[in-house]
Order: C-alpha cells, then structure tokens, then sequence
C-alpha cells in the first residue's frame, strides 16, 4: 500500500473529523447539561452555512469573517428559542423524549424557510481559495480543509476555556453535576441552561460554515449532518468536550485508513458500524460522560 | 293578447341576447367541462426538490398552454400535485392514493427514478397509463404495459453520445487509463453499462474501477489514486453534491486528466452557478436539450427567459413539459380518457415532443438517445450527434486555472 495515499487520506480524515467535532462539540453539551437532545441542531449549523454563503455572494465577506457574524447572531436567536420553546418543555417528565419532538418539528420549520429564502438549489461555498491548496512535498493540504480544521481547534479551544476557566462555564459544569446543590448557591439554572443553549447553537453555526467550505449543502442537508452529530457525540461521550474532540479525530482516523485501504462502499459501513458497536458495548462513549 | 305578444316578444329577446352572449364566448369556456385531473407527487421538498419543482413548473406552463388552447378534449386541465418529499414510499403512496381514492384522470410522471420506477408497477396494477423517465432499463424490462418513457432517462444510454464522439478522435489522442467511481444506486450503476462495453471497444484500460456510498464527504483518496495510477479520464458517476466533491479535490489536488466525465450532477443549472469557470469542460449526456431544433424549444426558452431570466431552459422543465406534450397527443389521438385506449394509441402511433419525434416499443421506450454535453464557458453545448453541435468541444481538458 502507497504511503502517500495512506497519509494523505490521513490528512484528509482527521481534517473532516474535527469538522465533525466542532458542529457536535454543542450538540453534545445541550444533551449533557440541559439533558435536551437537540435535532435541529445540525439545522442551526446550516443557517450559518447558508448566512455565509450569501455574505459571500452579495457582501464578498470571508466564510470566516462571516463567522464573526454568524456566530453571535445565532447565539441571539438562540436565546430567543430558549425562551419561546426549550424552557417550557424542560418541565416535563421525560424532557429527552419532548426535547427531540419539539426540536424536530424546528429543524422542519428551519428547513422549509431555507427553502423559501434560498430555495432548494444545491448551494456551494467558494470563497477564492476554495479549491487551493498547501503542498508540502507529496502532501496536498486543502485550503478549505485547513480552513474549517483551524476553525474547529479555535472553536472548541474556546468552549472548552469557557467551561474551565470562567465563572459562567463553571457553573454550567455544576449544573451537569449537582443541579440541586447549584441552586443553592444561588446560580439561576435557567440562565445557564439559555447561555448553554446559545453557545451550542452558535458553535453549530461555525461548524455548519467549515463543513459547507468541504461539501455542498442543500436544506435537506441538516439531516445528513445530524447523523455524523450522534457519531460524534456517541463515541465522545455526552457532554464531553474534549471527548468530541477525541472522538472527531478518530473518525477521522478511521475514515481515512478505510479510504486508503478498503473498497470505497464499504467506507460508510466501517464508519457507522463503529457507531453500532459503541451503542451496544460503550453506550456513554469513549471518554467519561460529563463537562 | 297584447300580454302574450309581449311575453312572446321577451322570449324572443332573451334568445337572441343569449345566442349574442355564446358568440362573444371564448372557445375555451364552451368546451369548457368538468376539468381533466392529472394527477401524482413530486418531489417539492427534501433532496430533490431543485428537480422536483423544475418538473412541476414545465408541466404547469403545458397546462397554460392547453388551457388557452381550449383544454383537452374540450375540458381544461388541472394538476393535484402531492409533495413526496423525495421520498420514494411516499412517491407510491400517493400514486395510489391519487389512482383510487382522488380518482384522477391521467397520471404524471415522477422523479428521480427511484420513484418512477417504484411507480411504474403500481400503474400497471391499476391499468393506468404513465409518462415519465422511469428507473433505466431494468425497470422497462419488467414487461410493464403501461409505462412509456418519453423521453426517459437511462443511465445505460447517458455516455452513449461521449463514447461516439470519442471514437472520432485518433486513437492516439484518445485517453489510455480510466478511473471509474461510481454511486452505489440504481442510477450509477446504469451508467456502468456503457462504460464497461465502449472501454473494451476503444482499447481504453480501466485502471481503477469503485463503487461508494452516498453521502462522499471527500474525494481526496480518489483523486490521489487516479493521479498516481496516471488515469487521464475520470469517470464521476454520481449526482451534485458528490460532482462538486470530486471536482474540488481534482482542482486542489490539480489533477489534470484529458477529460472528465461526470454523471448527472453537471446538467443541473446549479452546476454552473455554483462552480463558475471549474465546472468548465466537464462531460454529461442528456436525453433532452434546450436547443434541439424541434418544434416547442423557441418557446419554452423564451418563456423561461422571461419569467426565470435563464438563457434556455433547464432539462427537467423540459422533462416535465414533454411528458404532459406525450399524453396530450395520446388523449387527443385516442379521443378518449380510457387507459387501454390511451395505451394502446402510443403504442402504434408516433409523438411528437421538445425531444424529437418518437415511436415506442414493447418495453415503451423510444429509440435510444445519444446525446452529449460539455459545459463549456459557462454554458452546456451540445456536442453530439456532429449534425446537431451547438458548440465545438475542447479536448484536451485545459489545465486548471489557479
């Protein structure tokens, strides 16, 4: 087998990984703290995709500098979904079961008004350096790739130092723990839990432009984006930031050794498969649950 | 009895202002009956809902067409469209659902062919006639009676025109080694068939010949092997969002082989909207084109100039369009909305659509169709048959511009 093949899709797989890990590094964290499993996550993550695309086209704003704008605006809208609909249902018995029916019924209403403002055309992110890339000897690094990579390691650097190093992600990590004792000491669980919701959401939105910068995307795509989300969450562990970043780069690993080394039809198979064997032998993922 | 002279008089008024009225009376409104329902699902929504609404927007310009005309048979047409969501279940549902329970008068024609050919036995179940693309050609060898594809679109015929041309060029200038990737569905694998039978005939090597599984979230690996195995042709045998992939990791990648040959994704106007001047040069086929010169074209070109501001109409307008011009002359040949009779009219008569005059045989197909494309700047030119080329075609590919 040809080394460079090997390491190049090497490369490739562990560049897309990441891309995996920074739309799922929210998702996993609604779950894990709110106990919300958010479906129209993935959806939130293609308004971003889509906002970039037309800062692009009628603007010429970079799909990174449109991060800059994309991101703190979702991270309103998502205060505002708190408040309309994710609080009312965390009173429920079964919130899981509540969360995924609400948010599913979102990501359709998502979906239809992309449709109706973008409309169902397969859109593509191209900003100048679309299809460029880095050589480095036998070795193509794709701008695109290296773009949404460096995007996912800023972007999941930041939650995590959000979460370790500041007064509010503190308590959002007591809140995952001892909700009760928490409250006690006087965290309003309701503000951390819409403050959660916004970052997930808004780190969807930077993670849907590095996957757009890779593929195309249409308004269906949320749903195809959605199952790499569960992989990702699943092998990582809920609520685990670091974990959906491990568990990013191992898909990666692995898609990329399939690539090299099996026949291509069999790609999806190996990966999903994993995710199969996690949910029968390691349910809570690789890495312990928990922020 | 100057009383009855008066009524007498105002009976005689009253016809004539009414004979006076039904002069003034377009035709249309005198034939017009209860309407003719055609009806079935499209994809409006989900991942073919670009198509799915292309489709939807040709018939419904067919329908202005024949409403203004007078109707079909004297009664104007309406469409009672259900939303499948691409969904191939939902796409049979519905088909059903319109046959027995809406009691519809004539079915349209699907989309893609998964659903077509999900259709087509449920039309033959119910003895209704059905114009669409159908599923390639297994589906029209499965001795349905009722299916026509007019015109349809089989995978098996989609290279046909490439290859033809192909073998005009002198066989030294011809491309030695084919990287063959192909979409593990029904579509891809139709397309296979005349890869697999012109290789052989033209002495082309098949260096790597895959299958994979949508989605293809990177193309990289594919490129890398087809440039080190020195492929000079690429096969992309897939749909757009796999085509955008792979031309984005040849261009990075800048793999440069002599041409590349890519499935349906490049004949969508997406295509070149998206990818601009790296969609360029890039080889399909087609089944329809815009500017054929037959009878019909001028006219949905204009039409979409005007309404969509696009220099020629996109295929899957025209696809629709043409199905509804099918079962018109079929309604109209038979007199008749009876099935059988509509049946049995296409099957001994000939038709004549955007996509040229066509006769069908026992599986309901037309002669098969050797049409192909390349977009070149910017636009997609016909180039082949030589007789009817829009545009010369550049081979070998240029260099990517970086």
């Amino acid at each position: 087998m040809d080394s460079v093949l090997i390491i190049q899709s090497l490369i490739s797989g562990i560049m897309m990984g990441m891309v995996y890990a920074l739309l799922g590094v929210g998702f996993s964290l609604t779950w894990g703290v709110m106990h919300v499993i958010h479906i129209s996550h993935a959806a939130f993550g293609l308004l971003g995709a889509y906002l970039a695309y037309s800062l692009l086209q009628y603007f010429g704003v970079d799909p990174v500098v449109s991060a800059a704008v994309s991101v703190p605006l979702l991270f309103l809208v998502a205060c505002g979904v708190y408040q309309l609909l994710i609080r009312p249902i965390t009173k429920a018995k079964e919130v899981i079961v509540a969360s995924m029916i609400l948010t599913f019924g979102l990501a359709i209403i998502l979906e239809n008004v992309m449709v109706l403002i973008w409309k169902a055309d397969p859109r593509v992110l191209t900003p100048t350096y679309a299809s460029g890339a880095l050589i480095v000897g036998p070795f193509y690094f794709q701008y695109p790739h290296l773009v949404g990579f460096s995007l996912s390691i800023v972007g999941i650097t930041a939650i995590y130092l959000f979460l370790k190093k500041t007064y509010t992600g503190m308590a959002v990590r007591a809140a995952w723990q001892q909700p009760e004792a928490t409250q006690l000491y006087g965290v309003n669980l309701y503000r951390i839990s819409m403050i959660t919701f916004a970052l997930a959401v808004s780190t969807a939105g930077a993670g849907g432009i590095s996957l757009a910068l890779l593929n195309s995307f249409e308004p269906h795509s949320h749903n195809l984006w959605l199952i790499y989300l569960f992989l990702v969450v699943i092998v990582g562990g809920v609520g685990n930031v670091i974990g959906t970043a491990m568990a990013g780069l191992i898909i990666g690993v692995i898609t990329g050794l399939s690539m090299a080394f099996l026949p291509y039809q069999w790609v999806n198979l190996v990966t999903f498969g994993l995710l199969m064997i996690f949910l029968i032998f390691r349910p809570h993922g690789l890495f312990k649950q928990g922020v | 009895m100057k009383g009855k002279r008066m009524k007498g008089f105002s009976l005689l008024m009253t016809i004539a202002v009414l004979c006076g009225l039904m002069l003034t009376v377009p035709a249309a409104a005198i034939g017009a009956g209860k309407p003719i329902v055609i009806g079935g699902s499209l994809p409006l929504t989900g991942e073919f809902a670009e198509t799915g609404q292309w489709i939807e927007r040709g018939m419904r310009f067919w329908a202005e067409g024949i409403n203004a005309k007078g109707g079909l048979l004297g009664r104007p047409v309406e469409f009672k469209i259900y939303d499948d969501q691409s969904n191939v279940g939902k796409a049979v549902t519905f088909a059903e659902k319109a046959i027995t329970v809406d009691k519809v008068d004539l079915l349209f024609g699907g989309y893609p062919g998964t659903a077509a050919r999900a259709v087509m036995p449920v039309a033959e179940k119910h003895k209704v006639v059905y114009v669409s693309m159908g599923g390639h050609m297994k589906s029209f060898q499965q001795g349905y009676t009722y299916s026509f594809g007019a015109p349809p679109l089989m995978g098996e015929w989609w290279y046909e025109g490439f290859f033809q041309w192909l073998a005009t060029i002198p066989a030294n200038q011809r491309p030695k080694r084919a990287a063959v990737y192909t979409i593990n569905n029904p579509v891809g694998l139709a397309l296979q068939d005349s890869i697999d039978r012109w290789t052989k005939k033209l002495n082309i090597q098949v260096a790597i010949n895959e299958k994979y599984n949508s989605p293809l979230a990177d193309a990289t690996s594919m490129i890398v092997k087809a440039k080190q195995m020195n492929c000079d042709i690429i096969f992309a045998n897939g749909f757009f969002p796999d085509g955008v992939t792979t031309m984005k990791a040849a261009k990075a990648l800048d793999y440069n082989p002599k041409a590349i040959v890519q499935g349906v994704g490049s004949v969508v106007p997406a295509w070149i909207k998206e990818l601009g001047a790296d969609g360029d040069f890039v080889f399909s086929g087609t089944s329809l084109y815009n500017k054929l010169n037959y009878p019909g074209n001028d006219k949905l070109n204009a039409y979409v100039k005007t309404k969509y501001n696009l220099d020629g109409y996109p295929l899957y307008f025209g696809f629709g369009y043409a199905w509804m011009q099918t079962i018109e002359q079929a309604v109209t040949g038979a007199k008749s909305l009876d099935q059988t009779k509509i049946r049995d009219w296409l099957k001994t008569h000939k038709v004549d659509t955007i996509a040229g005059p066509m006769t069908f045989d026992k599986k309901g197909l037309p002669a098969p169709i050797n049409f192909c494309t390349q977009i070149i700047n910017g636009k997609v030119e016909l180039i082949w048959p030589k007789n009817i080329r829009t545009k010369e075609p550049v081979y070998p590919k240029p260099a990517w511009k970086k």
